[in-house]
C-alpha cells in the first residue's frame, strides 16, 4: 500500500514539475477548458476543401498547414505576401491598406473553380501596389497571455519622443477604430479573437460569423458559381474552439540554462536588447484563471520600433514601412527562420540585420568578445 | 374617374419616391477610420474590418445628417468638411438602392492618438 502511495505521489510530483512542452496547454486549466483546447486543436488542424468553403482565394487549407513545425501551433516555413501603399504626404492617413481591394493579404492559391473562371493561380496585385512584403509563419505559443496583457502595461513602455534619450522610441500601433494594436508583425490587431477570426477568411477563405462575407479578387467580386459553399462556412462554435486552442496554448518553458546561457542572459541585457525585448509582461484580470495575473516571459514590448531602411517593407495602420513590432522571443529555440520575412537563417544574422533603433544594441553585440556573443546566442537558444 | 386615377398614380409615385429615401436594409453601424471625405459628393469612406480582413464602407451623407464630435463627453455639432482622413468615427447607416446612407456620424477621436477600447 505504502509503495503504491509513493508511486502515486512521485507521478504527481513529476507531472507538476514537468515543463510545458511545445504544443502543451497552459497549466492549471479546468477540465472544461482542457476539453475546449483539445476540440479546438482538432478545428485548427481540420482541412477545408472547396466543397466546404475553402477559398476561392487562400494561402492554406487549414491553420495547422502553416503553424506546424515541430507541433501544431508552432512556426512554419511558408512565407505569404502582403501589400499596402505608403503615402507619406498624407498626414494622419499615410497608409492605404488596400481595404477596397480586399485588404493587404494577397493569397497565393486559388480553387479549381476560380482558376477555371479567371485563369489565375493566385490573387493578382493591383497596379497601385509598389511594395510587396513577405511574412513568415510565426508560432502562436503564449498568444493568449499576450492578449491578456492590459493596454496600460504596453503603453507604459511607449516613449514615442524618446524622452529618456536612450535611442529607443517605441510607439503603439492602432486599429482603425482607435484601439491599441498588438498582434501581427506591425501590431495592428487589438485582440487575439479578431486576429483568429480574420485569419479564417484571409488565410483559408472561410467565412464565419465575424467575417461573413467572402473576399474579393483584388477588389473585384468573385465570379458567379466559384464559391458554392453557403456562408458562413464555419459556425460560431468552430470559431470559438479554434480561438480557445490558440488562446490556451502555453509558451514553451525555457530550457535549463547552462552557465554560458546564464551569462548570455546578462549580456543580452547589457547590450540593450531588453529595451525592446522586455523580458516579462504581466497579464491583468481575465475570466480564465490560467491567464489571470501571470508573468509571461515574452521578450517583447508589443510596440513599434524603427528597424531601419534595409528591413523596411509595407506600412500598416500607423506603422511606417520601417517600423515593426518587437518580435516575441518565447519559443525562439524552435524557430529556424528569423525576422518578419524569414530572411535570417541564424539568430546572429537576425541581430546583424537590426538597424534604426536596434543599431546601438547591434553595434554593441558586434563589439563583444567572441565568447560573449556565443553566450548571448546560447541564451536565445534556451527560450 | 380620371381624378381617382390621377390620385392613385400620384400616390404610387409618392410611395416609390418615399421608398427610395427609406433604407431597404436594417440599420447597421460601423466604427473605423475615415479613408476619404468628398465634401462635394457628400460621401465618406471608412476603413474597418476584423483582424486582417479589412473592408471599406462607403457612405452617402445627405445634408442634415447629424455629425457630432465627442469631446469631453459633450458632443459638438460639426460639418462634413471638418471630418478628415484618420478620424475615428462611429456611424449608423442603412442600405438604399444607391448604396449605404448615413443616419448619424460621431467623431470619436484620431487614430493617431487612439480611442478608448470600448468597441
Amino acid at each position: 500500500m505504502t509503495r503504491r502511495w509513493i508511486a502515486l505521489v512521485t507521478i504527481c510530483v513529476v507531472a507538476a514539475c514537468r515543463r510545458a512542452q511545445p504544443g502543451d496547454p497552459l497549466p492549471g486549466l479546468s477540465a472544461a477548458e482542457r476539453a475546449r483546447f483539445d476540440s479546438g486543436r482538432a478545428v485548427f488542424d481540420s482541412a477545408f476543401t472547396p466543397q466546404v468553403g475553402l477559398g476561392p482565394l487562400f494561402n492554406a487549407s487549414r491553420c495547422g498547414e502553416c503553424h506546424e513545425d515541430p507541433v501544431t501551433g508552432a512556426n512554419g516555413d511558408e512565407v505569404e505576401h502582403h501589400a499596402t501603399v505608403f503615402h507619406p504626404e498624407r498626414a494622419g492617413a499615410m497608409c492605404d491598406e488596400l481595404a477596397d481591394k480586399g485588404g493587404p493579404v494577397f493569397q497565393d492559391s486559388v480553387t479549381p473553380l476560380l482558376h477555371a473562371a479567371l485563369g489565375i493561380d493566385r490573387e493578382p496585385r493591383p497596379p497601385v501596389v509598389t511594395t510587396v512584403a513577405g511574412r513568415s509563419t510565426p508560432d502562436v505559443f503564449g498568444f493568449g497571455l499576450l492578449d491578456a496583457v492590459p493596454d496600460s502595461v504596453i503603453l507604459s513602455y511607449a516613449d514615442p519622443d524618446d524622452r529618456n534619450h536612450d535611442g529607443i522610441s517605441g510607439r503603439p500601433n492602432r486599429f482603425f477604430d482607435g484601439r491599441l494594436g498588438r498582434f501581427g508583425r506591425k501590431a495592428l490587431v487589438p485582440t487575439l479573437r479578431e486576429f483568429n477570426d480574420g485569419a479564417f477568411q484571409v488565410e483559408i477563405g472561410i467565412t464565419n460569423p465575424s467575417v461573413p462575407v467572402e473576399g474579393t479578387v483584388a477588389g473585384d467580386s468573385l465570379p458567379a458559381g466559384t464559391d458554392p459553399a453557403p456562408d458562413p462556412e464555419i459556425g460560431a462554435r468552430g470559431l470559438e474552439l479554434a480561438d480557445a486552442f490558440v488562446r490556451l496554448l502555453a509558451p514553451p518553458a525555457p530550457l535549463k540554462q547552462s552557465r554560458e546561457a546564464s551569462r548570455g542572459r546578462d549580456v543580452f541585457a547589457r547590450v540593450g536588447c531588453t529595451a525592446c525585448h522586455v523580458p516579462t509582461l504581466r497579464t491583468g484580470d481575465n475570466p480564465i484563471p490560467a491567464l489571470r495575473h501571470k508573468e509571461v516571459a515574452a521578450y517583447t514590448d508589443l510596440l513599434l520600433h524603427d528597424m531601419g531602411p534595409k528591413l523596411a517593407d509595407i506600412c500598416f495602420g500607423l506603422a511606417t514601412p520601417s517600423e515593426f513590432r518587437t518580435e516575441p522571443l518565447m519559443g525562439m529555440r524552435l524557430v529556424t527562420h528569423f525576422l518578419h520575412d524569414g530572411r535570417a537563417k541564424t539568430p546572429e544574422e537576425a541581430i546583424e540585420l537590426h538597424a534604426g533603433e536596434g543599431s546601438r544594441a547591434r553595434d554593441l553585440f558586434r563589439a563583444l568578445p567572441v565568447a560573449d556573443r556565443a553566450a548571448l546566442v546560447a541564451f536565445l537558444k534556451t527560450l | 374617374m380620371l381624378r381617382v386615377t390621377l390620385l392613385l398614380f400620384a400616390s404610387l409615385v409618392a410611395s416609390f419616391a418615399l421608398a427610395a429615401q427609406q433604407p431597404t436594409a436594417p440599420h447597421d453601424s460601423v466604427r473605423g477610420a475615415i479613408r476619404t471625405v468628398d465634401v462635394r459628393a457628400r460621401t465618406l469612406e471608412v476603413t474597418t474590418g476584423v483582424g486582417f480582413a479589412l473592408r471599406i464602407v462607403r457612405l452617402q451623407v445627405p445634408a442634415g445628417v447629424p455629425i457630432t464630435d465627442r469631446k469631453a463627453g459633450q458632443p459638438d455639432s460639426i460639418g462634413l468638411a471638418q471630418l478628415k482622413p484618420g478620424d475615428v468615427v462611429r456611424a449608423t447607416f442603412g442600405g438604399r438602392r444607391t448604396g449605404f446612407v448615413a443616419y448619424v456620424i460621431e467623431r470619436l477621436g484620431r487614430m493617431t492618438t487612439g480611442v478608448d477600447s470600448t468597441p
